[in-house]
């Protein structure tokens, strides 16, 4: 097992910065969807990660903690993570993307 | 070599693999995306087997989002750690041997002129600095004194990634690497002094901490060399495991070599200058009267 990054929605949600994505070094795996904690208030949606893209160098984290001081990324063990985005799962819509959540040790079930 | 060729052949859609059909449906072929609209549209360059971490990543994942026509662009290769990246991205490689890059591309840019005509096509070299300042200095130098035009970008780490960690001439003097115990004898080449003495339209050095730099320059050396002449872009682009930098220090990094060896210049010609402000309405560039008409206006 390894580990990977993890955003949480509820810090995210509430500023959403968008710094992360633009210093992962890997494309497409912090991707944004504009809706994602709407439901609970918030007004700008949020970040969430691609895990299978994702090769847990931790950068991001150094990012949101560093430079946003939102600390909103924690590295995770894949197999600890019930239900994350998958780029199978993801899709692009005008303006921002959509990720249906699996687990991601055993896809879609 | 067009917007056709990012398209579905008749009936193929259905078989085509996901990334392939979002690249189609939402890549940034024909649209302008910069990165502050990362995360939310396709990119060009995919998953690639480049160490987690690694900046040159980082650089070249910014680069390409950089590239004013994508559809319109090929990229120039050689051996090193880069193009293991560079070459998983739709669009155009060209992988040349071990420091002829800037051989290869003069060809290339020059054959595209004649085909194409003044539909720009733009040719962009980007290599290691073994590559470049070492193995292929004398084509690099020779393709600026001839005024090639193209863009060249060093993906600088200080080393020979690639092969383990052999000093290379713009690794920094005293540096002790796996495959140099001795510690480098020499200073760093001075590559950025070499390039406007060959006459370089644009010359600029960058490091990938600072996303939208790295897009300002690309975009503008690009566009440059479409007319104007050859542009040079230097880059730091660490390596970190030849240099041990933990991963999750690896922007840490970038700043303090920023702040000893690679603060940001930009030296553009005259010529260059006008024909940014002319042809593509950079403010920045406009003499000082046309400035105040266009904001009276
Ligand atoms: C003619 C030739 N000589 C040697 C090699 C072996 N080789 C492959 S990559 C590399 C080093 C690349 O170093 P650099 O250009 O600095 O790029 P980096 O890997 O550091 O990004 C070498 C020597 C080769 N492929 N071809
Ligand atoms: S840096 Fe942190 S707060 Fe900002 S978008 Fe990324 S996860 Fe959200
Ligand atoms: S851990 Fe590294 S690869 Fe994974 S999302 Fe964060 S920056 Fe990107
Ligand atoms: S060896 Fe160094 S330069 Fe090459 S991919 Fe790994 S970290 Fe990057």
């Amino acid at each position: 097992m390894y580990l990977v990054a993890n955003i949480n929605i509820d810090i995210c949600a509430a500023t959403s910065c968008k710094l992360c994505t633009q210093f992962c070094p890997e494309a497409n795996t912090i991707n944004y969807n504009t809706e994602l904690g709407k439901d609970e208030g918030y007004k700008y949606g949020s970040a969430y990660v691609a895990v299978d893209r994702c090769k847990g160098c931790a950068q991001c984290v150094w990012v949101c903690d560093n430079m946003a001081k939102h600390h909103a990324i924690t590295m995770v063990m894949i197999d600890q993570l019930p239900k994350a985005a998958m780029t199978d799962y993801i899709t692009y819509g005008e303006k921002s993307t959509t990720a249906q959540l699996v687990n991601p040790t055993a896809g879609s079930e | 070599m067009s917007l056709d060729y990012v398209k579905f052949s008749p009936g193929f859609e259905g078989f085509m693999p996901k990334e392939y059909r979002d690249m189609v449906e939402h890549g940034p072929f024909g649209k302008k995306t910069s990165v502050s609209q990362m995360g939310s549209f396709k990119e060009i360059l995919e998953e690639h087997p480049m160490c987690a971490g690694c900046a040159m990543t980082l650089f070249i994942r910014l680069a390409i989002i950089a590239f004013p026509n994508p559809e319109d662009t090929i990229t120039v290769g050689t051996a090193g750690c880069g193009r293991l990246a560079i070459s998983q991205a739709a669009i155009p490689f060209v992988y040349g041997n071990y420091g002829d890059q800037n051989g290869v591309a003069s060809g290339l840019s020059r054959g595209l002129r004649l085909r194409f005509g003044d539909q720009p096509k733009d040719v962009v070299v980007m290599v290691g600095d073994g590559g470049m300042a070492d193995i292929g200095f004398s084509g690099t130098l020779h393709s600026w004194f001839r005024k090639e035009k193209f863009t060249t970008i060093m993906l600088d780490n200080e080393v020979y990634g690639n092969t383990g960690g052999q000093e290379s001439g713009m690794t920094n003097q005293g540096a002790v690497l796996k495959m140099a115990p001795l510690g480098k004898k020499f200073e760093k080449m001075d590559m950025l002094s070499m390039a406007k003495l060959a006459g370089c339209a644009y010359v600029a050095t960058v490091v990938p901490n600072n996303p939208r730099r790295v897009e300002n320059v690309i975009r503008k050396a690009v566009l440059i060399a479409r007319e104007v002449g050859p542009t040079y872009i230097q880059a730091y682009t660490s390596c970190n495991i030849e240099y041990a930098i933990p991963t999750d220090k690896v922007l840490e990094d970038c700043k303090t070599v920023e702040d000893d060896r690679y603060k940001f210049s930009e030296h553009i010609t005259e010529d260059a200058r006008d024909y940014l402000a002319d042809r593509y309405g950079y403010k920045e560039f406009m003499p000082k009267p046309a400035m105040a008409a266009i904001s009276k206006a």
